[in-house]
């Protein structure tokens, strides 16, 4: 039963390389990338255990064990997508006992990339005990342990955010926590550094996290050959018995969280308005910009995959105020980093329409009336939040004579990005999660070069917005009030001239190629 | 002196469409003429979406054009939209958008005046008994009642001519009652429209132009009577399309 799926999830990997060559370049590419990260890791671990004594490779051990074991639950969720090749809802229709639906997504958790890599690493980890045979010996089962804790880890994290899990409000609420816990964790591990620390230096301070860590169950396992070879057979047996609970918990918890999936699977709950509440389409004038302008705005507010978006923004300033203090040099410039965030987030934009594209091409409004209610939707929202983060940060650190400046850089940039954006999500549109999924999810089909494609339209938005970006940024270090006026005289007007400039070369493109991108989304494998 | 024919509602001639090796559609010319009630029938993976996404501005076809009332859908996109109300299939609607605020949605795309939007709307979720629903997410809606929306989404900016892919799938036979009787009423007022289906009996009752397409082509077309001649449209279906074969199904299937 496991080996027909590993067959079939291995099947459905090739015949996507083999149907679309540019993803077969990307997967190379990610294999070589898998492989360079596994050598360094192997090459670190075998200078560690050569050049260092026991009392530093014990926690080193289990810090990158807990690290391992942290990316494998957040890493999915925030950089690399949740794999749903195969998932509980895609076996839902088969005659499956819940256990075994649990080994095969475990067994294909085991033999994706990602885990083929962990445990190649897990087990190459041995080479930091060569000095202390019996360590070694403990080394190989535990290393056994400690990957199957990884990707149950994972499954459960996956199960609890997307799919089945909960209901949809739950696994947005998840999402964000667990996005704001990210953004977070550089201040929160200073301040648990801070606590740890009674004595001295960082690095002793390191080894005591690792230490502590060692009696956690993100590093139980990696801390006992340690504590083997230091002749701790005691303290071994115990952390032993943390590892092996460990996976087993998490089997059972995830065991659970399935079966409440099943039980209360997503879309439950309908969520109904008052009749006559039209939101926003009351508001807007009729017509293709108005329309248009309310369906883009109503996204930017109720999509989730936009607002994942918007929430990273406004916690910029705080992060800077806790990493670099309010009077830092970065936390007035926190407005320029959101619109950097907030600039090329349209650049496909069409590809968030999904196939409802087809009802705008339907209709009778022209390329330009599209593009003018797609870049007012996202300024309804953009323009606003950057200006409140620019006036609130400068006042704040008391350099309201910079806010010129400040305003200047970000408008600037992020005006020429919805210009930019208006020419490129005319010609681009790429796999995205389909509308109410989860934003988390991966989609099947998202290229390499649909990847790079972004660099591009973030270069086309650095050289664009240069002359603004370059005056502001001049009167904010030299805090020359007069410059900075003249920096945000030129980040509107090159703005504006980008955005008007775009909108019609944009407007043009789409009526062309609509129909092209309506045939490119339809193709595009769901999710 | 002979009388000129009246502009066809819609005309598709030569319309050719191939994915990679397959063709999808093989040179289509249909004419309907306004104020027919219009049937494209043909099993699966005809050619029918293909053509009338084709018709619709949706599809660019690879040779051939399409007018509708004389406009050409290629040359004069907006034009030929503007008087088109289109139900495709196999594509979603902004199904975030409540019933209400997607038909308001879909008549400002269409620039009905403002003091005009309540009322077509009001009427429209009476119609398609969708009241009820009104305020709810499309996404929450059951299939028929998705379909129905779209449905609306198709007539609210009273189209000259409506394209409908497969309007009655899924929707419950009272809905579809009630749906047929205005659609009935509407080529009666001089709208024409062109609807696909799968049902013989539906496109018997309700059309009088029909046309049967297999493999990307036309293989009769004309007045319900004509095509179906003595037989019924669904024997007729039968023998221009082929493939039917009297079996009782596999062996294994049988329960005794």
């Amino acid at each position: 039963m496991v080996a027909t799926v590993l067959k079939l999830r291995y099947r459905v990997l090739g015949n996507t390389l083999a149907r679309r060559p540019w993803q077969l370049v990307g997967f190379c590419f990610g294999i070589l990338w898998a492989l360079s990260i596994l050598g360094i890791v192997i090459s670190a671990m075998a200078a560690t255990g050569a050049l260092s004594g026991l009392e530093t490779v014990r926690p080193i051990a289990a810090i990158g064990g807990s690290a391992l074991l942290l990316g494998w639950v957040i890493g999915p969720l925030l950089v690399a997508g949740i794999d749903t090749t195969v998932d509980a809802e895609k076996l839902a229709p088969f005659p499956l006992s819940r256990s075994q639906v649990m080994t095969i997504l475990t067994a294909t958790g085991l033999t994706g990339i990602p885990g083929i890599a962990t445990s190649l690493a897990a087990l190459a980890s041995v080479v930091m005990w060569l000095r202390w045979p019996v360590a070694v010996v403990a080394a190989v089962p535990c290393a056994v342990i400690a990957v199957l804790t990884c990707v149950l880890a994972t499954r459960l994290s996956s199960t609890m955010s997307t799919g089945l899990g909960g209901n949809r409000r739950g696994r947005e609420l998840i999402g964000t926590v667990l996005l704001i816990v990210i953004i977070f964790a550089g201040p929160i591990i200073t301040g648990v550094l801070a606590l740890v620390s009674g004595a001295g230096n960082i690095g002793e301070q390191v080894l005591r996290v690792g230490t502590v860590l060692g009696w956690t169950p993100l590093g139980a396992a990696w801390a006992v050959p340690g504590d083997l070879a230091a002749g701790q057979y005691g303290t071994a047996a115990l952390k032993l018995l943390i590892a092996l609970a460990t996976p087993e918990l998490l089997w059972f918890g995830w065991g659970r969280a399935l079966d409440r999936a099943t039980v209360s699977p997503p879309r439950q709950t309908a969520r109904t308005v008052r009749a006559g509440a039209l939101g926003l389409f009351g508001v807007m004038p009729t017509g293709g910009v108005g329309a248009t302008w309310a369906r883009s705005l109503t996204g930017w507010l109720r999509d989730p995959r936009y607002l994942r978006q918007l929430i990273i923004v406004p916690l910029f300033p705080l992060v800077f105020a806790f990493t670099g203090g309010i009077q830092g040099f970065l936390f007035p410039l926190s407005a320029l980093l959101s619109a950097f965030i907030l600039c090329f987030v349209g650049y496909t934009d069409v590809s968030y329409d999904g196939t409802a594209f087809a009802s705008v091409l339907s209709s009778p409004i022209r390329g330009q009336e599209d593009r003018w209610g797609r870049v007012l939707g996202a300024a309804t929202v953009g323009v606003p939040l950057i200006i409140v983060i620019a006036v609130v940060t400068t006042a704040i650190s008391g350099t309201l004579e910079r806010l010129p400046a400040v305003l200047g850089a970000s408008l600037g940039l992020l005006l020429v990005g919805y210009g930019v954006t208006a020419v490129s999500s005319a010609l681009i549109v790429t796999p995205v999660a389909a509308p109410g999924d989860s934003p988390f999810k991966t989609v099947p089909g998202q290229t390499f070069v649909s990847g790079l494609l972004v660099f591009v339209v973030m270069a086309a938005c650095g050289v664009l917005g240069a002359p603004a970006l370059g005056v502001s940024l001049t009167a904010f270090g030299s805090g020359n009030v007069l410059l900075g006026w003249i920096g945000l005289a030129v980040g509107l007007v090159v703005g504006a001239g980008v955005i008007v400039a775009g909108v019609v070369l944009g407007g043009r493109t789409i009526e062309q190629t609509g129909p092209d991108l309506l045939v490119r989304i339809k193709a595009f494998p769901v999710g | 002196m002979t009388e000129t024919p009246p502009i066809p509602a819609l005309h598709l001639a030569g319309l050719v469409k191939t994915f990679g090796q397959k063709v999808a559609v093989g040179g289509v010319d249909l004419i309907v003429p306004p104020g027919s009630f219009y049937g494209l029938v043909g099993p699966n993976g005809a050619g029918k979406t293909t053509t009338l996404s084709m018709a619709t501005g949706l599809l660019r076809p690879d040779a051939g054009n399409a007018w509708v009332h004389g406009v050409n859908v290629w040359a004069e996109p907006q034009r030929a939209k503007a008087m088109i109300g289109n139900l495709a299939d196999g594509v979603r609607l902004f199904d975030r958008l409540t019933g209400e605020q997607l038909l308001t949605y879909t008549a400002m795309m269409f620039s009905v005046p403002r003091e005009e939007i309540s009322q077509r709307v009001s009427d429209l979720l009476d119609l398609m008994d969708l009241r009820a629903a009104a305020g709810t997410i499309v996404a929450d809606y059951s299939a028929g009642m998705t379909k129905k929306v779209a449905l609306a989404c198709a007539l609210v900016h009273a189209p000259r001519l409506l394209v409908l892919d497969e309007p009655f799938e899924s929707v419950d036979p009272v809905s579809a009652a009630n749906i047929e009787d205005v659609l009935r009423s509407y080529t009666a007022s001089g709208g024409t429209v062109i609807v696909s289906s799968h049902s013989m009996d539906l496109v018997q009752r309700m059309c009088d132009h029909v046309a049967v397409i297999a493999a990307g082509r036309v293989l009769a077309a004309g007045t319900v009577d004509e095509v179906r001649g003595e037989q019924s449209l669904q024997d007729r279906f039968v023998a221009l399309v082929g493939g039917r074969h009297t079996s009782e199904g596999p062996q294994w299937l049988r329960q005794s």
